[in-house]
């Protein structure tokens, strides 16, 4: 591939490619971090605050943790590799999930289609039938618990973590219920089953925000039931795993990322005070595995984890007053930041996406995935999936990277920048309080306008040069282009699926179905959990869509607050 | 040329929400003094019936599904005797973006600078003025 051609006009005219080649800057070079905190040529000792020394003195695996989540760290506790998976029909889903952990993957993610599973719609509704043909190009269509046993065949749930599908919130419920009944019936005893359904807050109304879903205050519900369910029946799960790094990829700066993640996890918390007979403290282990960001701010994005564990222990010992200093443990899964990977000359993307790894293991994160080379021009292909899970095993393997615990711990430079990151985070999340609180920034759209401005001055720094991206605005001449013609996965998806559902309704007693969509609708219209009345409607094989048909009655639709 | 800004309508062909890359270029054409109709997600049905209906200077399109959708609303749109030109953005391959320009479609997949975009949709919406006044 040769690079963008820019300017190519109508007619076919070359346009002015390479105009920006060697973009000079607007400004003299500002040294700072992405997040603007300023940066001095070189760092002392009088750089770091004394009350940070302070912090860690404690080692890794500690309170406040900042130093590492685990005394040993990947002495003992491996990182996971965890990309991100799925496409076409359940069977195709499966064939990715196995071709990965075959390939060294140690847990795995699925990807469900954003049309049927994220907006709860069968495939007959008009809005998917308008665009069939975008149906299971992102995720597998999975319409019932019966696709859920396809897609697990022969995948062994009971010693493999897995990410079960159901990130976006309306849709976690269902998606949790289905895997659950799928361990269930192998005889799996819950209360070992380990995993997560994500259900993620920063994806659903902050990231990418659905046409029709149920508005956040009925998702922070769902996402309350799933917390008391998984803590009384399912312990070793994660009930719902803070993502924000979806808040990061929409344009919030490293601090914000931080603030947003404790102020969501504030809502959550507060919310089980609130309403729930369980203590904080039991909920906090299962609340307390989320994700992060890195991204192409090498040392930031260190320090950013280090601040992470440090202030998810000072939020529940200080706001919650949790004593068991292990429930005050976080655990961070880490994603690379899919924008800093490039359309043009995706190959540098390798090189890009084995720093972002690298800044993912020396901040210390418990699992990652790694963004593929392909990343701006489809779903991964398969080498793209497996260069990222390569990339992995040279850092776990190859450059003795995993002998030491924290090993920039105790550098100025970075042991001043997690003491700055902190800082300004613990603002920005006073800054939400003030506003109303996590969920009252998503309903007026505050959260949004911050990241648009945020991802406004990532796009400007590009555009005036102040900011080099290799092979977009610099060094756009390839010699040897690389083709890759991205991965175009299956085009039978939706005609597959309408047979299936055809199936489905005709072979399934249909009087039992119904009965249990009742009492799912009562359920939401009480308080009571909904998460027993959804795994008997699940076991009753009803659809997505008819769980999307309850949810829409009982809860309508949320009033988004941006245009776009 | 009247003094009226041009009008494009923007709209995203997919379900899948992502608003990051479609409003900085809806803000880029706005600070460039168009008048953007930004329609959201859309089918293809409604976007033909809103380009028509606003009988809009150009129509761009942000893709997160599968392209084919783009010739068909160029298609419907021809049908239905609009020569409104298309620009599109978002999810592309490069194979995909060879044939859209092929049929002389304007392409900006990432990457893509605001500059360029801008100096395009001002191109395209001039040629558009021009089609109109010979209509008249
Ligand atoms: C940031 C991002 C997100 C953010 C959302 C940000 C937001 N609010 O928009 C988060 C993290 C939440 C997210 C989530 C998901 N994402 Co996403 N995401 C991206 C990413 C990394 C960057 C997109 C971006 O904003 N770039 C910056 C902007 C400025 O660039 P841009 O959008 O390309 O726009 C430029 C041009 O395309 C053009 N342009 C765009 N629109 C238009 C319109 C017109 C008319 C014109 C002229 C030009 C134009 O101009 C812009 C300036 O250059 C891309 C991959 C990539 N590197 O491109 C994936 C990507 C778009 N996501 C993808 C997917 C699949 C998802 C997820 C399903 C999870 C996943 N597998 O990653 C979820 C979606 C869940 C859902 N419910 O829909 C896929 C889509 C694949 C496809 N359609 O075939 C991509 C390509 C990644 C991948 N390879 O899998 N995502």
């Amino acid at each position: 591939m040769s690079g963008i051609e820019e300017g190519t006009s109508l007619d076919g005219e070359p346009g002015n490619a390479g105009r920006r080649e060697g973009a000079s800057r607007t400004t003299a070079p500002a040294y700072t971090t992405s997040s603007g905190i300023p940066l001095s040529a070189h760092y002392g000792p009088g750089d770091v605050p004394d009350d940070h020394w302070l912090k860690v003195t404690a080692p890794p695996g500690q309170a406040p943790f900042t130093r590492g989540a685990y005394p040993e760290m990947y002495r003992s506790k491996p990182w996971r590799i965890f990309q991100l998976s799925g496409f076409g029909n359940p069977e195709d889903e499966r064939e990715r999930i196995r071709f990965l952990l075959e390939h060294g993957e140690t847990g795995f993610l699925m990807e469900h289609d954003r049309m049927t599973a994220d907006h709860l719609y069968d495939v007959d509704h008009p809005e998917v039938v308008a665009r069939r043909d975008d149906v299971g190009l992102t995720g597998a269509v999975i319409l019932s618990v019966d696709d859920y046993e396809t897609v697990l065949d022969g995948i062994d749930i009971a010693s493999t973590y897995a990410h079960a599908g159901g990130a976006v919130v309306q849709h976690a419920p269902f998606a949790n219920a289905c895997y659950w009944t799928v361990a269930r019936r192998r005889g799996i005893d819950l209360r070992r089953l380990a995993g997560t359904g994500q259900s993620d807050f920063n994806l659903t109304y902050l990231g990418c925000i659905n046409k029709v879903q149920v508005p956040p205050r009925d998702g922070l519900r769902f996402n309350l039931d799933l917390i008391e369910h998984c803590t009384r029946y399912l312990p070793k799960w994660v009930p719902v795993s803070i993502a924000a790094y979806n808040a990061a990829d929409t344009g919030l700066n490293a601090f914000e990322e931080l603030g947003a993640l404790m102020a969501n996890a504030a809502e959550y918390l507060d919310g089980i005070r609130q309403r729930s007979k369980l203590e904080v403290a039991d909920v906090a282990h299962g609340v307390g595995g989320v994700n992060l960001r890195t991204s192409m701010d090498f040392f930031e994005d260190i320090a950013k984890l280090r601040a992470a564990r440090s202030m998810w222990e000072r939020l529940l010992r200080e706001r919650y007053g949790v004593t068991d200093e292990r429930a005050r443990r976080l655990r961070i899964h880490v994603v690379t930041a899919g924008s800093a990977m490039t359309y043009s000359q995706p190959l540098n993307n390798i090189a890009r996406g084995t720093l972002m790894g690298l800044a993912a293991v020396l901040g210390g994160a418990q699992s990652l995935g790694v963004s593929g080379y392909d990343e701006a021009i489809t779903i991964p292909s398969e080498h793209a999936h497996q260069m990222s899970v390569r990339i992995q095993q040279i850092l776990a393997h190859e450059a003795n990277l995993t002998a030491v615990a924290d090993p920039l711990g105790g550098s100025w430079l970075v042991e001043s920048l997690t003491a700055q990151l902190e800082e300004r985070a613990w603002e920005f999340f006073e800054l939400i309080q003030r506003e109303g609180g996590y969920v009252a920034t998503l309903d007026s759209g505050w959260l949004h306008q911050r990241a648009s401005a945020g991802a406004s001055l990532a796009m400007d720094q590009v555009e005036n040069g102040d900011r080099i991206l290799v092979g977009v605005n610099a060094y756009q001449d390839d010699v040897s282009p690389f083709e890759v013609e991205g991965f175009e996965g299956t085009t039978d998806a939706w005609d597959r699926a309408m047979t299936r559902l055809a199936a489905l309704r005709r072979e399934r007693d249909s009087r039992a179905a119904a009965s249990a969509l009742r009492t799912l609708e009562g359920a939401c219209r009480s308080e009571v959990n909904i998460m027993g009345p959804m795994l008997d409607a699940v076991e009753a094989r009803v659809t997505v869509g008819e769980i999307g048909d309850v949810f829409r009655t009982v809860f309508g639709n949320w009033d988004v607050p941006i245009v776009f | 040329m009247s003094d009226e800004p041009a009008r494009i309508l923007m709209a995203k062909t997919s379900l899948d929400g992502h608003w990051r890359g479609v409003t900085i270029v809806e803000r880029a054409l706005r600070e460039a003094h168009f008048e953007v109709i930004a329609l959201g997600m859309a089918t293809a049905e409604e976007i033909v019936r809103a380009a028509v209906d606003e009988e809009v200077d150009l129509v761009g399109l942000n893709l997160g599904g599968r392209s084919a959708v783009v010739e068909r609303i160029v298609a419907e749109l021809r049908a239905q005797g609009s020569d409104v030109p298309v620009m599109v953005g978002g999810v592309i391959t490069p194979q995909t973006k060879k044939r859209l320009e092929s049929s002389g479609i304007a392409v900006f997949p990432p990457g893509s600078s605001l500059e360029d975009i801008v100096a395009t949709a001002r191109r395209l919406c001039e040629h558009s003025a021009e089609m109109k006044q010979e209509a008249q």
